[in-house]
């Protein structure tokens, strides 16, 4: 028996479909529903535009206070 | 469910490592801190413990690297580390922070405005659709700094699921072994944060093409 679901349970289930995790008959359910719905559609490139943007931001740096105390602590462990 | 194993490069840092080769040490630290400071401080009571914290880590992993047989990844298993010293110690500090705080209070609602459906969950409203707009306002800088506050403003273990997961691009294993959250949890806390930093990419292009 095939599994129906509507637009608002597909949005929820974005997150699980693009990580590959769901059940083969929720994911097969999911694209059957993609393929007739414009709205879900969209919501799905949003998403995946949105990780893409994420993925853009700047990597955080250390403090150089912290970054000494560390090299520090490495020096004790491993001496010259 | 499978745990991420150590790559080539994980392994290839771990015997550098060993050798006492304080680049490779250097390396993993720039790289990791600035998560691990984040983590550590969600289970203590300020940030100056949260650097002890990260220290303790660091020693620690150095210190038990004969025992890393490559079975997580580096990063998971520092994390590790560093998770069961800060729970530890935040016991010690007497701090106990309910997960529902963490991780938000909204986990069981809807990601979507349920007014944006009819009875039947079908769309009454269709989603703002942005992929008509042109590329270089969808991903200007203005973009990347809405997703930047939409990120700070939301809860500690979202904002560190979906950092770990987007920003730095860890796999969903990884993260769930890394902060000990289950694989539901781990989802569902992206999810939510995805959700909420699209809605304010939406509101932020809504705004400035009326």
């Amino acid at each position: 028996m095939s599994i129906d679901l509507v637009c608002r349970e597909v949005v929820e289930l974005i997150t699980a479909y693009l990580d590959d995790a769901l059940p083969a008959d929720v994911r097969s359910a999911v694209e059957t529903h993609l393929a007739g719905c414009d709205g879900c559609t969209t919501v799905l490139e949003e998403f995946r535009q949105t990780i893409a943007l994420t993925g853009m931001l700047t990597k955080e740096q250390i403090s150089p206070a912290q970054r000494d105390i560390l090299l520090a602590a490495f020096r004790g462990w491993a001496p010259g | 469910m499978q745990t991420p194993r150590a790559s080539e490069a994980d392994l290839a840092l771990v015997e550098r490592l060993r050798t006492h080769d304080e680049g490779a040490f250097m390396e993993i630290v720039d790289r990791l801190t600035p998560s691990m400071r984040r983590v550590a401080r969600m289970f203590v009571s300020s940030d100056a413990v949260a650097d002890e914290v990260v220290q303790e880590a660091w020693l620690g992993g150095l210190q038990g690297l004969g025992g890393y047989e490559g079975r997580a990844s580096l990063r998971t298993w520092i994390f590790r580390i560093l998770v069961n010293i800060a729970k530890t110690r935040g016991q010690r500090e007497a701090r106990s922070v309910p997960f529902a705080t963490l991780a938000g209070d909204d986990l069981d609602e809807p990601t979507w405005d349920p007014a944006a459906f009819d009875r039947t969950g079908v769309w009454s409203t269709l989603p703002f659709d942005w992929r008509g707009m042109p590329d270089e306002r969808v991903t200007g800088r203005e973009t990347l700094t809405v997703i930047g506050h939409a990120i700070a403003s939301l809860p500690p273990m979202q904002a560190e699921v979906i950092r770990l997961r987007d920003v730095l691009g860890w796999s969903s294993d990884e993260v769930r072994n890394a902060l000990d959250l289950t694989d539901t949890n781990q989802r569902v806390l992206l999810h939510r944060a995805r959700a909420k930093v699209r809605a304010a990419v939406e509101a932020h292009l809504r705004s400035v093409n009326p």
